[in-house]
């Protein structure tokens, strides 16, 4: 369980990471929590490690009137020690503080989560459904992807090869935004089978519903999101959500119907639910 | 070699380490200090746990070279530590051990517990401790140990017992209508079935812009196939027979499936069969496989491809399979090969290369469909 040998490099700034990665068989590394095991199993055998996980403009949290700015490299762990001090975000500690375990999400980072695009991590589907964009940088300067389309397929996004997640920016939801986020796991911070989340901000006129881990990218559930925002639980029937689920993820089989099914009506009811 | 200073239990240490030396082996191979316990080495058990700048993290999967600068604090670091000694009795007492495996990264996991989350009850604790694996004690002494400091320390600071969560009012949810809802993201419906005992199963079909009978010749030749097909590399063939090598990055992931492969063809039904089998050289995986295509009309003068694959994979790569990343990574290599069969034949436009698969290792070509089963056999074994 040794990895093969690479060659490994700490860049000062942005534009030096992405003068490195450039060079053929190069990968970026953040804090290493999916790549490790990748690197220790030897079923990645990159020649070169560019480590961005140090760089301080890559690791604050910082605040607009309307946004918050979470840098590539900030980990886990510091998004969720911002319980109860990120006022319009905050879901986004409650999926923190469910992804994996202490000692990962120490080290993890949400950029290196994203970019890694694993179907069933959290922060694919958390960003898309709370409309967040995707700040990459790269040698052709930076350019902002919505996250909902961020994630192409397993392992697979829309960064090019010299590009890095320099931030997401994720937008405060209104005092008075609902949100649900629900995933069913086999052990506690596994990776989950199914899971679901969903942001209704009444005075943004925001319904947002969307399943994640698939064999790809997180999926909308539109219609479903729209008729719960109108109509709340009624909204919500099982024959309602299994049609959406079929719709937007056909390729579901009866068990992962089912526990999407079950994370959707969780999600939701932690929404609208009494 | 790099040269790096890490700050080890206090003391300043200098290290000559690979790269690709982790955190874990440095402080056993290199400073002798044996008491973190390597079980997995992929971030799974937790027996590996250390501070590194006080707090813990897995030392399996952090790269010394990553830490140059840094403090770390071993299971041997923590003789004048107060909830240490605190753990250590209360394991002792409890039977929070038996082997003792586990426990360097247990204590440590629990005194990040004991400190972090001061009122933790016994079901917060079995959530805290979910990371570190224990194979001996069914964990009911470990979490009575960690409960029973907390209890101890909840005493000596004599801090009253933390309110209860103040209630909100909760108003009922206010309906409203949304701004247009967002687009769904298409996706192709992928059929997944179990053929046989450890094999997999999946279809998949497209449309080409020419008659059954065109793409029926087209399909016949390799060459053809091959520059159509992305990441292949064809090395010999004649009508029936094929060898050839195909690299995909997938991610992180990167293989090279060398193989053969015979094709028996039935000119009337317009209906194939692949046979074939091949190996990955780096990750000392194998791969049989069997595919069946059919050409039938569709629509307008247009044809459509039914495919249908079976395969078996072994090896390292089988062990990190994930049911669904297949048909994905499948669903891929179908779509673009499709698109640029498509835009070969000018029955149609050429559409971008799919980003997935690295365009660095798109060289020739091979059989596709039984590469496609290799190739998706890589990343799944769903049964």
């Amino acid at each position: 369980m040794k990895p093969a040998a690479f060659e490994y490099l700490k860049p000062r700034d942005l534009p030096e990471a992405a003068a490195a990665l450039g060079a053929e068989g190069s990968k970026l590394l953040g804090g290493g929590q999916s790549l490790g095991p990748m690197l220790n199993l030897r079923l990645a055998r990159p020649s070169l490690l560019v480590d961005v996980s140090k760089l301080d403009s890559l690791r604050r949290i910082e605040e607009t009137p309307d946004l918050w700015r979470i840098g590539g490299s900030v980990t886990h762990a510091q998004i969720e020690d911002r319980r109860g001090s990120l006022p319009g975000i905050e879901m986004m500690a409650e999926v923190a503080a469910g992804i994996a375990y202490r000692s990962v999400r120490n080290r993890g980072t949400i950029g290196g989560s994203l970019a890694h695009a694993d179907p069933a991590a959290d922060w694919p589907l958390a960003l898309a459904v709370i409309d967040a964009t995707v700040i990459a940088s790269g040698k052709a300067g930076s350019r902002k992807i919505p996250a909902d389309r961020f994630m192409i397929a397993t392992f697979t996004t829309e960064l090019k090869a010299d590009e890095i997640i320099e931030a997401v920016e994720v937008p405060k939801l209104s005092a008075s935004a609902r949100t649900g986020y629900f995933k069913f796991c086999r052990k506690t911070g596994e990776f989950p089978e199914a899971s679901a989340a969903i942001v209704l901000d009444g005075p943004r006129r925001v319904a947002r519903l969307f399943i994640g881990a698939l064999n790809g990218a997180p999926q909308s559930l539109p219609a479903l999101a729209a008729a719960v925002a109108e109509k709340g639980m009624a909204a919500a029937s099982k024959e309602a959500i299994v049609a959406a689920l079929k719709a937007a993820a056909p390729e579901l089989d009866a068990v992962g119907l089912r526990m999407h099914a079950g994370a959707v009506t969780r999600a939701i009811s932690q929404a609208v639910g009494p | 070699m790099t040269a790096i200073t890490l700050t080890i239990n206090g003391e300043r240490t200098p290290l000559e380490v690979e790269p690709r030396t982790h955190l874990g082996d440095a402080i056993r191979e290199q400073v002798r200090l044996t008491g973190t316990h390597l079980g997995c080495e992929h971030g799974v058990c937790g027996a590996c746990t250390v501070l590194l700048d006080g707090v813990p993290v897995r030392s399996c999967i952090t790269f010394a070279v990553a830490c140059d600068g840094q403090e770390v604090r071993s299971i041997e670091g923590f003789e004048e530590d107060v909830a240490m000694a605190q753990l250590r009795d209360a394991f002792t007492k409890e039977h929070g051990l038996q082997c003792g495996f586990c426990t360097p990264g247990m204590l440590i996991a629990s005194r990040d517990i004991v400190l972090r989350i001061p009122d933790a009850d016994e079901e917060r604790i079995r959530h805290e401790l979910s990371g570190n694996l224990c194979r001996c004690t069914g964990y009911v002494g470990i979490v009575k140990a960690v409960r029973s400091v907390i209890v101890t320390r909840q005493a000596m600071s004599r801090t009253a017992p933390v309110a209860a969560k103040p209630t909100v009012e909760a108003k009922p949810f206010a309906a409203f209508t949304p701004a247009a809802p967002v687009a769904t993201q298409s996706v192709t419906a992928a059929v997944s079935d179990t053929a046989r005992q450890g094999w997999t199963r999946f279809e998949e079909n497209f449309v080409i812009r020419r008659t059954p009978a065109e793409v029926w010749e087209v399909l016949k030749d390799f060459p053809t196939i091959a520059a159509a097909l992305p990441g292949a590399e064809l090395i010999e063939h004649d009508d029936a027979h094929v060898k050839g090598r195909m690299k995909v990055k997938l991610g992180p992931i990167a293989a090279s499936f060398a193989g053969s492969a015979q094709v028996e063809r039935d000119d009337k039904a317009l209906i194939g069969m692949v046979r074939g089998a091949g190996s990955d050289s780096g990750s000392g995986s194998r791969t049989k496989a069997e595919a069946r295509y059919q050409v039938t009309p569709h629509g307008d003068g247009e044809a459509k491809v039914t495919l249908t694959v079976e395969y078996n994979l072994q090896g390292p790569l089988a062990q990190f399979s994930r049911s669904g990343l297949a048909q994905d990574l499948g669903r891929r290599i179908v779509g673009e090969f499709a698109a640029n069969l498509n835009a070969r034949l000018g029955g149609g436009p050429a559409v971008a290369a799919a980003v997935a698969l690295d365009a660095g290792n798109m060289v020739g070509a091979v059989l596709w469909m039984r590469i496609k089963g290799i190739f998706t056999a890589l990343f799944g074994n769903k049964t």
